[in-house]
Order: C-alpha cells, then sequence, then structure tokens
C-alpha cells in the first residue's frame, strides 16, 4: 500500500486521484500504525521549511519515517517541500531537516547574477535535463516538463545524488535520487502525462 | 432450428436474469454473432438469424445500387441544390466527432458540393477526442459549425431519471435531443433537406428488445415525470405531431440518407478521415461521448447482458466487411479495462451528481420495460391502422 | 522559461458562461465536463472566475470546486468573491493550488497581506480590471466590471506588488471578448512597473496573440477566454487548445530564459 503522508501540507487529494487513475490505491495518513505497513511512502508538501518540519516532528513521525527509508529502505518519493525537507537544512528556516540527502536548500533571491534577475517565486512549467539514467524517469514522453512552484532550491552536496537539472536563469537540482530514497522539486501531480509516467514508474518499484 | 453454439458469451448465460431477459437455450448465429441475448431471435434450420433475413432482404430487394444510385444521388444533390438557392444553407446536418458525421461533412460538401449547416448538439459528455475531431474536421473543409449547447442542469436531470428508471436505452435523453435539435435548426434557417449519417452497411442491425426508440417524447416526458426533479424549460423536445406530420408536411423536411448509396466500407472511411482530416479514432462505436461508452460498454451489459457491439460487429458481417472469426475475437476482449471502468463510474456518478452509494443502489436495481411508462406506442399503431384503411379506401 | 497560455473559464450559477466587455454572457455549458477536456488537451493552468460572486456575496459551490478540481491534473486557480481567510482555506482544501482576489482587495487590502503571509505568495493572485475612460485614461474597476475605482492599474499593481501577490492579472474590459488581441500598451506598462510575473488577459485570440503579448510586451503568460471556446464566425462552442508542438513552433527559440 503506497502511504502519503498527511501532516497537514501539500495538494493530497490530487496525488491520491492520480495513483487512482493508473490502477493504484493509496492511502492518505499521519497515523503510525499505517504508516508502518507502507510498501512505499510518498512525503508531499506546499509552504515554509520550518512549519514542515515542525508539523512532522509534533506527530512524531521523523524516527518512524527514518526507520521505514534508512533502516528498511521503502521507497519514499518527496515532492517540492516533501523534497527540501530530505536535506540537511533550508536558508528558508532554522530547523534541521531530515538529512537523508547530502543537500541544502538555497533562496534564489540574491543568485541571479547581475542582469539576470527573475521572478521569485519560480512558478511555472521546465523542462528537465536528466543528468543520470533511473527507473523513476523512464519511459517519459519526448520533452517532459514538469510544474514548478518554489522560492527555494536544492543544492546537492553529492553529484552522483543529481538525478534531474532544471534551468531558471542558472541550471539548479530539479530531482535527486540515492537508492530507495526520491526527491523531486517539481509537482508530478500537477504535470499531467509527465507526472502520471513519474508515478507510474514510482508505483512499480 | 438449434444449433450447438461455437461460442458461449459468459455475459448472457451467466447473467443473474438471464431467464427473464433472453431467449434460451443459448444459440448463436451461424452467420454473424447475434445471440439470444436478444430475446426475439429467430433462427432457420441453419442457425441464420432473422436480422441476416432482413439484412438480405433489403440487399436484394429494396437497395438501390450501382449506376441507380449514382443516378439518385445526382438527382437529389440537383434537387436540394435547387431548393436552396436564395437561402443561406442547402441543408443541414449533425456533427458529433464520430465516424458517420465526420465523414458526412466532407461527402456532403466536397463529393455532393452541397452548403450546409454543421450542428455540434453538446450534451456536457463530449470526449476530449470529440471535440478535437470536431475542431479539425471543421477547419479542414472550412465549415460554419454552430454549437447547441443543451441546459447542463436540465440534461443531468433527464440522464438521472432514466438511470433511475432502469430502463434499457440510457441514450434516449441525448439521442432525442439531437433530433430535436436538428429539426428545431432547419426550422429556424428555413432548411428543408436533413442530411444523415445513418446506413445499412455499418448499422443495420439492431434488435429492438435492446432499447426503445428515441424519438418517442412522450415516454422520455413520462419517464421524467416518474423520476424527474427540474423542470425541463429549454430542453428540445420533438412531439408525435411535428415528427409525423408537422416536420414532413407542413415544413415539407425531408431526411436524405446519401451514405446508403455509396459502397461504405468502415475501415476505408477511417483511414481516409485519419489521413485527410487529422481524425483520430476512439475505440468503440460512439464512444465519443463519455455517457454513451459507459452506457454501452457497462450499464447495458451489466443490467441486461446485451453487448451493442455484438450489434456493430454483425452489421459488418453481413455487409462483407468484416469475418466472422474476428468479430468472434473482438467479443473475446472485455468491454472495458479495469482500471478505466472505475475512472469512469466514477465520473458518471459525479456528472450526475450522485454518491457511489447511490450508484450502486441504483444499478443494482432490477431492468425495467420501456413500456411500464407512457409511450406512442398505442398512437402509432392506431395511425398506422388508419392510414392502412385510408389507403385501401384510396386504392378504391 | 515557458510562457503559460492559460484559459480563463466564467462560472455563474454552477454553469460556464462567456460574454464580451464583461456583458451578454452566453452559456457555455458544464464546468466538470470542460474541465476534464482542458485537462486530456494538458493545458498550462485553468483559471476559474465566478463572475456573480462578489456581488451576490455567496460562498463558493465547494462541492462543484471539489468536482472540478479532482479532474485536473495541473494547476488550477479559482477567484471570485474571495473575501476572507477561511474562505482561502476551504478552497485550498477543496484542491485548488490559487486563489485570485479582484474586489476585496481594492476594498481591504489588509486582507491580501494577511492572506499572503497565512498562504504564501505563491498562493495569491491578484487581478485588475481595466477600462479607459472617455478620455483615454485607464481606470481600475471593481465587482465584474460594474464598480469604477480612482484605481490607476499601474499604481494599484505595484501596490499589490508591495502587499505580496505572487503573480497579477491584467483584464482589458475593452478588449474583452473581442476577440481583437490584447492591449499591448496597458500590458508592457504593468509589466514595466513590476518584478512578479503578469499574467495578459482580454482579447487574445490565438497563438500569434500570444507570442506577441509575452514576446514584445513582456507578459509572463497570456490568458484568454473567447478563443479557448468559441470556433469560427458563429461562436459556435467548442473548446479547443492548441497542442504542445503548435505552441512550441510559435514560440520558437523565445522559450529559453
Amino acid at each position: 500500500m503506497i502511504v502519503i503522508i498527511d501532516y497537514g501540507l501539500g495538494n493530497l487529494g490530487s496525488i491520491k486521484n492520480m495513483l487512482r487513475k493508473i490502477g493504484y490505491s493509496s492511502e492518505v495518513s499521519s497515523d503510525p500504525k499505517i504508516i508502518e505497513q507502507a510498501s512505499k511512502i510518498i512525503l508531499p508538501g506546499v509552504g515554509a521549511f520550518d512549519t514542515g518540519m515542525s508539523k512532522l516532528n509534533s506527530l512524531g513521525l521523523v524516527s518512524l519515517l527514518n526507520k521505514k527509508v534508512i533502516d528498511e529502505k521503502t521507497p519514499v518519493l518527496g515532492i517540492c517541500l516533501g523534497a527540501q525537507l530530505m536535506c540537511k537544512n533550508s536558508e528558508e528556516g532554522d530547523l534541521s531537516g531530515l538529512g537523508w540527502f547530502d543537500a541544502e536548500v538555497l533562496a534564489f533571491k540574491g543568485r541571479f547574477g547581475n542582469g539576470k534577475e527573475l521572478p521569485v517565486p519560480n512558478m511555472g512549467w521546465l523542462d528537465i535535463m536528466v543528468e543520470k539514467d533511473n527507473i523513476l524517469i523512464e519511459n517519459l514522453a519526448l520533452n517532459p516538463r514538469f510544474y514548478f512552484v518554489h522560492s527555494y532550491f536544492i543544492y546537492s552536496n553529492q553529484k552522483e545524488d543529481i538525478l534531474l537539472s532544471s534551468k531558471y536563469s542558472f541550471k539548479y537540482t530539479s530531482a535527486l535520487q540515492k537508492e530507495n530514497i526520491y526527491g523531486v522539486q517539481f509537482h508530478p501531480e500537477k504535470s499531467h502525462k509527465y507526472g502520471f509516467q513519474l508515478l507510474k514508474n514510482f508505483a512499480a518499484i | 432450428m438449434y444449433i450447438k453454439p461455437d461460442f458461449i458469451d459468459p455475459l448472457v448465460v451467466n447473467h443473474p436474469l438471464t431467464h427473464k431477459l433472453h431467449k434460451h437455450p443459448y444459440q448463436i448465429c451461424t452467420r454473424t454473432v447475434m445471440d439470444t441475448s436478444d430475446p426475439l431471435i429467430e433462427f432457420d434450420e441453419n442457425g441464420v438469424c432473422n436480422h441476416v433475413k432482413k439484412y438480405e432482404y433489403w440487399n436484394n430487394h429494396q437497395r438501390i445500387k450501382g449506376k441507380d444510385a449514382e443516378h439518385y444521388l445526382e438527382q437529389i444533390t440537383e434537387r436540394i441544390r435547387k431548393e436552396g438557392k436564395g437561402k443561406d444553407y442547402d441543408c443541414i446536418m449533425g456533427l458529433s466527432g464520430g465516424v458517420d458525421s465526420s465523414y458526412m461533412c466532407y461527402f456532403v460538401t466536397r463529393v455532393l458540393g452541397l452548403r450546409a449547416l454543421v450542428v455540434h448538439v453538446d450534451t456536457g459528455w463530449n470526449s476530449e477526442l470529440a471535440v478535437n475531431n470536431i475542431q479539425n474536421v471543421v477547419q479542414k473543409l472550412s465549415l460554419d459549425l454552430h454549437t447547441l449547447v443543451i441546459d447542463w442542469e436540465e440534461m443531468r436531470d433527464l440522464q438521472l431519471a432514466y438511470f433511475k428508471s432502469s430502463i434499457a436505452n440510457l441514450d434516449v435523453p441525448q439521442d432525442h435531443c439531437f433530433i430535436a435539435s436538428l429539426y428545431q435548426e432547419a426550422a429556424k434557417y428555413n432548411i428543408k433537406y436533413i442530411m444523415n449519417g445513418g446506413n445499412m452497411a455499418t448499422e443495420s442491425i439492431l434488435p429492438p428488445a435492446w432499447g426503445y426508440d428515441a424519438s418517442d417524447a412522450t415516454n422520455l416526458l413520462s419517464i421524467h415525470k416518474a423520476f424527474g426533479t427540474k423542470k425541463l424549460k429549454s430542453f428540445p423536445t420533438v412531439s408525435l405531431f411535428k415528427y409525423l406530420f408537422f416536420y414532413p408536411f407542413v415544413k415539407k423536411m425531408k431526411v436524405i440518407r446519401p451514405l446508403e448509396y455509396i459502397e461504405y466500407n468502415k475501415n476505408q472511411v477511417k483511414q481516409f478521415l485519419m489521413n485527410e482530416l487529422d481524425w483520430r479514432d476512439y475505440g468503440g462505436k460512439h464512444y465519443e461521448s463519455k455517457f454513451t461508452k459507459f452506457f454501452q460498454a457497462h450499464y447495458l451489459p451489466t443490467k441486461f447482458g446485451y453487448d451493442k457491439r455484438k450489434a456493430h460487429l454483425s452489421s459488418l458481417i453481413v455487409s462483407n466487411q468484416l469475418s466472422r472469426n474476428e468479430a468472434i475475437e473482438e467479443l473475446k476482449k472485455p468491454l472495458y479495462d479495469l482500471t478505466e471502468l472505475e475512472e469512469d463510474r466514477i465520473y458518471f456518478a459525479k456528472k450526475l451528481n450522485i454518491s457511489l452509494e447511490e450508484y450502486y443502489k441504483i444499478m443494482s436495481k432490477p431492468p425495467i420495460e420501456y413500456s411500464v411508462f407512457a409511450s406512442q406506442v398505442a398512437t402509432k399503431e392506431t395511425l398506422r391502422k388508419f392510414f392502412k384503411t385510408f389507403n385501401k379506401f384510396r386504392k378504391l | 522559461m515557458r510562457h503559460r497560455i492559460i484559459p480563463v473559464l466564467l462560472l455563474k450559477n454552477n454553469g460556464l458562461f462567456k460574454g464580451k466587455h464583461f456583458q451578454d454572457h452566453k452559456y457555455v455549458g458544464d464546468p466538470i465536463n470542460a474541465v476534464k477536456i482542458f485537462n486530456d488537451k494538458e493545458v498550462d493552468e485553468l483559471v476559474f472566475l465566478d463572475i456573480n460572486a462578489s456581488r451576490e456575496q455567496k460562498e463558493p459551490n465547494y462541492s462543484m470546486l471539489y468536482d472540478i478540481a479532482s479532474e485536473c491534473f495541473m494547476p488550477l486557480a479559482y477567484g471570485g468573491g474571495v473575501s476572507s481567510i477561511e474562505m482561502i482555506k476551504e478552497i485550498l482544501r477543496v484542491g485548488i493550488e490559487k486563489v485570485v482576489l479582484n474586489t476585496h482587495a481594492v476594498r481591504n487590502p489588509k486582507f491580501v497581506q494577511e492572506a499572503v503571509k497565512y498562504f504564501g505568495t505563491s498562493t495569491i493572485v491578484a487581478s485588475i480590471d481595466v477600462k479607459k475612460s472617455f478620455f483615454g485614461t485607464y481606470n481600475v474597476y471593481i465587482n465584474s466590471g460594474t464598480e469604477k475605482t480612482n484605481l490607476h492599474p499601474i499604481q494599484w499593481a505595484v501596490e499589490l506588488e508591495k502587499l505580496g501577490v505572487g503573480e497579477i492579472i491584467i483584464n482589458s474590459i475593452d478588449k474583452d471578448g473581442t476577440l481583437s488581441g490584447y492591449d499591448g500598451n496597458l500590458i508592457e506598462s504593468v509589466v514595466k512597473a513590476i518584478k512578479i510575473p503578469v499574467i495578459a488577459a482580454g482579447g487574445g485570440s490565438g497563438l500569434i496573440d500570444f507570442v506577441k503579448v509575452c514576446k514584445n510586451h513582456k507578459a509572463a503568460a497570456a490568458a484568454a477566454g473567447a478563443h479557448f471556446v468559441f470556433q469560427g464566425k458563429h461562436n459556435a462552442v467548442l473548446i479547443t487548445y492548441p497542442s504542445q508542438s503548435e505552441i512550441e513552433n510559435e514560440f520558437g527559440s523565445f522559450i529559453d530564459s
């Protein structure tokens, strides 16, 4: 059973609907008993870094997630804020992240370079560049693009973890992968046919 | 005469109400794939069913073919053009995005060279494919499109009433308003000729038991009275009077079926449409409407054990466009992919504004005969008898 | 950066409508099926605006919004009489990404500030309806174009940017429903004054207009209503949307950021 973690943030309905359309049932839950049984986990999220981490902390889910993901190697997909929470820390907040990836979350503002500023948040469709092959991105239609909405981006210290890059004035990491852990900065549940394929690939792992 | 079937459809023999709805023992036609799920089917000593006989009679005794057909088309086209002089349009026709209506757009305007008012009746169930096909047909043929959008709240109320009534022909609301709308538009623009894409080549076979006539407004309104909740203020209907008398005799409207006079091969036509008009195929017949797809591929088979594919495929067999073996292979394919069925069911319930619980409750209600509700059958029978006598009198 | 092409659909009493200059609205049909078709056409984003809500001060039909949102696998924005934090919460809860503020932003700018603080910049979109006066000056109108304000669109856009909204839709009432192209000068003047994305609306009639308003007038996205729901010279109701390859061809090399 795919479990979509409900910690109060993110468009959970769309993810569930998308999974259902490709033939996979899923459960939206914050109940440790249910998460314990998950064969796969999706960590969604929209909003501020500290809000997300403190919600996970107050629900007492951090150690359970560590156990499922790090010890039991349960496949996990982080989406947008969910992917950022998998990093070590973020310029957006003070709390520590889950630290599953050796990566930080940095602000777009101030990093564009003179004359190359773009509006923040980055809100819209961007192409993706494949940095390494992986089952998550197999069979994507030609010229895949995904919907992004974020003011902070992921910077990975481990080059081999970088799965996808995108360009918003400059090139940055739009997806990470390490063993069973996946993080995507964009919203597959809002990226219609490309999102369908990506979720299908994840569900089939 | 009973001949052991070489193919047994589990949909029919395993149906919980097969003893009530179908004929027994199970038998399938040796020429086509029509079987005893048509309770009125008859087989001859070779196991050939009455539908084949009906087609053969038409094909051998009534059909206008070859040079005669060409001549007829030329004559009727000339007449239509003549009567259309001084008017905006020579004729009217409906466009749904399906094979026949899409081909008709090409045939009537390019081959026959007539000026047609092309009307699309939007009942709220268009698939993206249908809409895309309509756009391509209209743009590539440079046609002027008119769309009649049926008030969705009223349509939903009527379709829900039909669903609750548990009768066989759930598609009457859509079909009836197509007919009524076309007549209304024709009257509005003073158009005398309604071009209809119906044809014996691909749709000669349809058992009356599988669905009552959609032109009967009395039946429609009576079903709505029983289960509907909203008043039908703008929903187009056509009364028996208008249908049998006013439109044909006062407005002098005629329905012409040009496809009846050409060699109409489904596969060839589809190929042509795909190559020339960027037309896309959508699987089953009439599946351009999401309602019709669910109705034909799920409601009808589940509630009644009727699989309309048999009628469509059998029509192609008798006109030599498909072999019986190919048809049987088609029938072996499931009507619905399970994931798609679940999605379409959710959409069906969502559109009709009922919960899934309510949906299942209604689906489990036993099937009902249309005749339980008031209809025009008796009136039409009386009229038929009257005119039979009247004509006898005239000949004296 | 890809420029988004966004259909704007107008809701009234649970049905879709489209008018000209915010009047004479023609019935377009069932919103749920329309959304399903747009979703299958893989549009970039959809905006739904309830054109009666502000005037009738009604709550949105959340159940219908839920039905609509559940058919959408792309970003969805909703506007129309949005006037409280509670309302925005509920709208987001049913699965909509962004809310569009118009009348109530003008009536109570503090509300905009509150909403941005609570929900984040990327969730709050402001929409500005603009009409030219007899003398050629621009004025902001509210309440579905029925009430004139003393605000100038540029001044108001700058103010809204300060209040923290994520994007601004500039809609020309004069051009609305005319399919005669955008008011490029209006759009460009607003784009020049602010840093946040500007979505052009009012008069867009096809890919050529979309490219022009993004390429020449620097709009971040092009929105349109009539173009996507009417077909041909009789304005027959039919939903259309350009294919990805058509969009890419028309925009050409401009897609790079």
